[in-house]
């Protein structure tokens, strides 16, 4: 019996429609932690005094960092959640196969670290109008960002987030071969920060973290290296969930 | 045209066999029932042709593609079942176009038509429907996709009978006008018996019989009268049920190889003869080497 | 044919007989096209095959005849072929029942003729 080809690229993009649609969930989630961040910086992520005889000092600098970590944490979790067995079962309701299935949530979360990435630096601002209506001061310092620079933020931004995903993507993945590895991992992530505590301030693999990602000079290659992370985290997840069974 | 073709399928969890050594095909354009006893290997069944489960051993087609991960097996088939959580984020309006956005045949005329007679409201949610509502939506989404397999697993679960009904209806019509392949699994075997072709009849994770509801029809017999004259009389016959009615009658299912003469026969001998149900055959077939549950009571 | 009076036979049969029918009640002429497998399968909720099943009876028996790419007809003889059929085998056979239980209720023979010439008088009863 023949039957008519199926074009594997066109699914996928059917499904990711459906994914933006059907996950709205997840930028519910999204706004409440980038407010709840918000709110977190709406002192100041830093502040500090000095004070004379006659003058007194206080300085407060105002930034996106935290709503961005959280944004950060959000990815991971929500990463997570679309690996486990609720969501993938979805997936099968309709056409699919476990690439397609997989090639969509890149899709979706690609999608989702765009409109996040581009929220969490916009919060950031709107955290500084805050300050500038709200707090009685005298001077606002506002570092000079030309929209090239904010753009470039952005972007970089949006390839953290979208790396956190990628690494939330994994971790749910081996999560959903066998239950053990909700214990194994969190102990795995957690006994590495201090592999090297020792010797250095901070763990190996957060300085080598550093190193190789946030000390990256060159714009080009900090883009390669995070496309390729990026690339080979979700190229395991694909080749690990190939063989899984769903609807048990 | 085979449409499904199983040939030594086994499907292991660890050591247990859910299904083992399966051999069977399944014609194109035929409604086949699916039946068996909980925990005979049903659903773990349809779910390999689904592509859903790997087999641990043996072959499986469909299409004659291996369903597993298949993207043609997924696109042409539907599977139904009572597990069905679309996502939350989507009313059932939504749902439908998305379903429809994935089947290629799907039939957005009929599917509205059954949403209105079944009083669905496009705004409501898949999550907010009763056990009941939630099935008849299921099997609307599985008739209007009319997918060339179309599998339902227990698909009636929650409905009250004069729903069952009209899907029982609503399936035969639209095969009727839309032949395909379709496997219903479902414990009302007496509700739907008229509307399938054929029967796939599973125990202990192996095919026991798989026959047209023509020829299991005509199967088996019952015999009911006096004990001793039907002792005698199944001296010959292999017997598939046996019953004691009181103290001196007895009820027995036999196969049917009787002929004419045999049941005149019979009948002169003042025993009553009669059909037995595909439903009442099943059980028989199916049950377990522990007795019957009035074996459970009786204490001596 | 399992042998029993309260109407259990198999839906085929049934279809049949109710195919018969029809043309006794000359509802269906000679000639004239029978109804399809898909439309009895419509019409009773069967299976199109247990239809199919109740034609092909009719059509062994000559009742029907089939032209090729145009479905079954009903043969010239059909309604002959019912009567006949009916009176010998049926009605035979519903009339042997009746001796076998008249004998296990020792109901004698003239007593039996006398209740079928009454239940003729209350049906003809019936339909005034």
């Amino acid at each position: 019996m023949s039957l008519p080809e199926i074009n594997t690229w066109r699914l996928v993009r059917k499904q990711h429609a459906f994914k933006l649609k059907s996950y709205a969930g997840m930028y519910t989630s999204l706004m409440a932690i980038q407010v709840i961040g918000m709110l977190f910086s709406l002192g100041g992520v830093s502040s500090g005094g000095v004070s004379g005889d006659e003058h007194s000092i206080e300085f407060r600098t105002y930034s996106s960092n935290v709503v961005i970590a959280f944004t950060f944490l959000w990815a991971f979790i929500s990463s997570i959640l679309i690996t486990t067995r609720a969501y993938r079962n979805d997936d099968f309701t309709f056409v699919t196969n476990r690439l397609t299935s997989n090639l969509s949530n890149l899709l979706f979360l690609l999608s989702a670290s765009v409109i996040a990435g581009i929220t969490s630096i916009m919060t950031g601002n709107v955290n500084k109008v805050i300050a500038y209506f709200f707090y009685e001061s005298d001077y606002i310092i506002a570092t000079d960002i030309t929209f090239q620079g904010l753009l470039m933020g952005t972007f970089v931004t949006i390839l953290y987030i979208f790396a956190f995903a990628a690494c939330g993507y994994l971790v749910g993945t081996i999560v959903q071969f066998h239950k053990l590895f909700i214990v194994v991992i969190p102990t795995l992530i957690i006994g590495s920060m201090f592999i090297g505590t020792n010797t250095h301030d901070t763990s190996l693999l957060l300085v080598w973290i550093m190193d190789t990602y946030g000390k990256e000079t060159s714009i080009l290659l900090f883009v390669l290296k995070m496309i390729g992370t990026v690339g080979l985290l979700f190229l395991l997840s694909i080749t690990l969930s190939n063989r899984m069974e769903v609807k048990q | 045209m085979n449409v499904i073709e199983c040939k030594g399928l086994t499907k292991a969890y660890g050591r247990r066999q859910a299904i083992r050594n399966l051999s069977f095909t399944i014609e194109e354009n035929k409604i086949t029932g699916l039946i068996g006893r909980n925990g005979a290997g049903k659903t773990t069944l349809l779910k390999v042709i689904a592509g859903f489960f790997r087999k641990t051993s043996g072959e499986v087609h469909v299409f004659s593609y291996q369903p597993f991960n298949n993207l043609k097996v997924s696109a042409n088939m539907i599977f139904i079942d009572d597990n069905i959580t679309p996502p939350t984020a989507l009313n059932l309006q939504e749902l439908l176009e998305s379903a429809a956005s994935f089947y290629n045949n799907f039939d957005m005329e009929l599917a509205k038509r059954l949403f209105d007679y079944f009083s669905f409201h496009p705004k409501q949610t898949h999550q907010s429907l009763s056990k009941g509502m939630k099935s008849t939506f299921n099997v609307i989404v599985g008739l209007a996709a009319r997918c060339p397999l179309t599998i339902f697993d227990e698909p009636t679960t929650g409905m009250d009978s004069a729903v069952r009904r009209d899907f029982y209806r609503a399936l035969l019509k639209d095969y009727i006008e839309h032949p395909r392949t379709i496997i219903i699994s479902s414990h009302l075997l007496d509700e739907m018996d008229d509307m399938l072709e054929d029967i796939l009849l599973m125990k202990e994770g192996q095919v026991l019989l798989h026959s047209s509801v023509l020829d299991l029809q005509e199967y088996a017999i019952a015999v009911s009268g006096n004990k001793q004259v039907i002792s005698n009389w199944t001296k010959t016959k292999e017997v598939l049920y046996k019953k004691d009615i009181g103290v001196g009658n007895t009820y027995v299912v036999v196969r049917n190889e009787l002929n004419e003469l045999d049941k005149q026969q019979a009948h002169i001998e003042g025993l009553e003869i009669s059909p037995v149900s595909i439903d009442d055959l099943s059980v028989h077939l199916t049950s377990n080497d522990k007795g019957g549950i009035d074996d459970v009571f009786t204490r001596d | 044919m399992i042998i029993n009076s309260d109407g259990t036979k198999p839906i085929y049969v049934q279809i049949a007989e109710w195919l018969e029918t029809e043309i006794l009640n000359g509802n269906i002429q000679a000639d004239e096209k029978m109804y399809s497998q898909y439309q009895l399968a419509d019409i009773f909720n069967i299976n199109p095959a247990t239809a199919a099943k109740g034609i092909s009876i009719l059509a062994n028996e000559a009742i029907l005849y089939k032209k090729r790419g145009l479905g079954t007809f009903v043969s010239i003889d059909a309604k002959q072929i019912i009567l006949t059929k009916r009176k010998d085998q049926t009605l035979k056979k519903l009339v042997k029942d009746l001796v076998v239980e008249a004998e296990h209720l020792n109901v004698s023979e003239s007593e039996l003729i006398q209740l079928i010439k009454d239940a003729g008088k209350n049906d003809e009863g019936d339909e005034e």
